[in-house]
């Protein structure tokens, strides 16, 4: 394989990523779309819209031919893990897909459901081909001629991007692959590996309880593969670049490069970044405008961990680093929240979107979330003091594990990093003293607060 | 002969029959929804009074099913270690 790599780096046809190797090996790189150092989001700026096949074909050189197994070695050697949320290593899921029996479904889940997560919205609206690479390196793997990509169907910019990019590949007849662009609703759970793959089947988009894998049997009785689009696009680069080189490009337990989105008290909240090389958290928020830690970052998505914002200034963003305070790198969520905002008000701000977002199959999640947002509410509110630090403390005990997905377990994990990160203000609220940060506005932007929790909500149709 | 126990929680609507035949193996929670806390079904016996248990729950909500994969993260709910959900 390593000679494949090599013959494709010499022959010039991704003459810009050998480049990129080169110059960030041992060295810490972070920059946004068409900033120098990228991988992922080398090329054009944004300002160009969605990169067109021949220009992306021109930068990246076409896809070196592989059978099934290739593409599975690949992947195996490159450790690449998945970046919707999980970290869950594509190479298993391709494999026990391969193993189980059945044509396998393959879908890339381009929906990002994190409200304050951009950069597969990013990828789709700038790098299309790349993620679409990726995919059709995949459906090798798996021997299926079908792809599905899933989105929102209000992601404008990067339904355009792929729908654009799907057309460029129809009509070039670039891939020996059937792709079918599919549209879902646009809630948190409904990213979910399991209610994607559910709603593709029959049109409801919540999770779906299964005791097996997805990879082993999905809601249709097919193996099925559902794979993050950030996932697929660095598929797409390590062919090209090879494995090794590629995950060269990370560090430790976290190969590859990786994308990330900088949001809360920055600058440009919002803001996607690619990290390659060894990089800090501190170096992302400096990256971000940050110059000094600031009160405490939210790591991995809104059902993510805090950590406080002098740890998170020297932790590596690296898995088994970021694990020791607790902390996964999720969808690679960087939220900021500055000295003077209370982490236990923007916390329950949180915990309360999040229990809207249950979709009400669950008796104890369904239940369960709207009363440990209350008890949340009311330990930032400094009422009900002392029980509703326990009641919050019971509550998440019994919400734990509770569920067909991992929607109340990502809660319970956001809301015992609050208590313990934020513990001096627990402190505080909980003496009476009335919170100094209360007038803050708030860090975080909840998306749909004129959304009322309506128990279940069934998905539109596949189109 | 093993098996595993799962209660499927978007079926579970706290009838809490499981319980009459389970009492060791599951839990109600404070709402009176069923949660299974020995999973591994190591004896005929246990096996056969969790098939019992499948069979009377009103909503369907018990499942046993033989013991296929043990290396994996579990499938519903999240791996505490990774934090990866259902895959």
């Amino acid at each position: 394989m390593t000679g494949l790599d090599r013959s494709a780096v010499g022959a010039g046809t991704v003459a810009g990523s050998g480049r990129v190797v080169a110059a960030t090996e041992g060295s810490v790189r972070i920059g946004g779309l068409g900033e120098p150092g990228t991988v992922l989001l080398s090329g054009p700026l944004p300002s160009a819209g969605p990169e067109p096949l021949d220009d992306h074909l021109g930068r990246w050189g076409s896809l070196p031919g592989r059978d099934g197994d290739g593409v599975l070695a690949l992947a195996r050697a490159s450790r690449l893990d998945g970046r919707g949320g999980g970290g869950f290593p594509l190479a298993r899921k391709l494999a026990t897909a391969r193993e189980s029996g059945g044509e396998p479904v393959l879908v890339v889940n381009a929906s990002e459901s994190e409200p304050a997560s951009a950069k597969d919205a990013a990828l789709g609206a700038h790098r299309p081909h790349l993620v679409l690479d990726g995919a059709a390196l995949a459906a090798e793997a798996l021997g299926v001629s079908s792809v599905t990509v899933h989105l929102h169907r209000r992601a404008a910019a990067p339904l355009d991007g792929l729908t654009r990019a799907v057309a460029e590949r129809r009509r070039s007849g670039h891939d020996g692959v059937t792709w079918r662009v599919s549209l879902g609703p646009d809630r948190y759970v409904a990213g979910e590996a399991s209610a994607v793959a559910g709603f593709l089947h029959d049109g409801d988009a919540r999770p779906r309880f299964g005791a097996a894998p997805l990879a082993v049997v999905g809601p249709s009785g097919r193996p099925t593969v559902v794979a993050n689009a950030e996932t697929l696009a660095h598929l797409g680069v390590i062919a090209r670049l090879g494995a090794g080189p590629w995950a060269d490009l990370g560090w430790g337990a976290s190969p590859g490069p990786r994308l990330l989105t900088v949001t809360g008290s920055v600058g440009r909240p919002g803001h996607v970044l690619e990290l390659t090389g060894p990089g800090t958290l501190g170096d992302v928020l400096v990256a971000g405008g940050l110059s000094a830690p600031p009160g405490a970052v939210l790591v991995g998505g809104f059902a993510g961990t805090w950590v406080d914002g002098d740890e998170a200034w020297q932790v590596p963003w690296e898995r088994s680093a970021l694990s020791c305070l607790g902390a996964v790198p999720g969808c690679g969520l960087v939220g900021v929240l500055p000295h003077g905002a209370c982490g236990l008000v923007e916390s329950a701000r949180l915990v309360r979107y999040l229990a809207g977002e249950s979709a009400g199959q669950c008796g104890t999640c369904a239940v369960g979330l709207p009363r440990l947002a209350a008890a949340m509410e009311a330990l930032a509110a400094g009422t009900f003091r002392r029980r509703a630090l326990r009641r919050a403390e019971a509550l998440a005990g019994e919400l734990l594990g509770s569920g067909a997905c991992g929607h109340p377990d990502g809660v319970v994990r956001l809301v015992r990093s609050t208590l313990s990160v934020f513990a001096d203000d627990v402190v505080r609220h909980l003496a009476g003293e009335p919170c100094r940060h209360a007038d803050h506005p708030p860090v975080f932007a909840v998306p749909g607060a004129h959304r009322v929790s309506d128990g279940r909500r069934r998905g539109g149709r596949a189109t | 002969m093993t098996a595993r126990m799962r209660i499927n929680p978007t079926r579970c609507r706290g009838h809490a029959v499981c319980a009459l035949y389970l009492a060791d193996a599951v839990e109600i929670d404070r709402w009176g929804f069923g949660r299974v806390v020995e999973a591994d079904l190591d004896t005929r016996r246990a096996v056969r009074r969790a098939r019992r248990a499948a069979a009377a729950c009103p909503n369907g909500a018990v499942v046993v099913a033989d013991d296929r994969d043990r290396s994996g993260p579990p499938a519903t709910g999240s791996d505490p270690r990774t934090g990866a959900g259902r895959w």
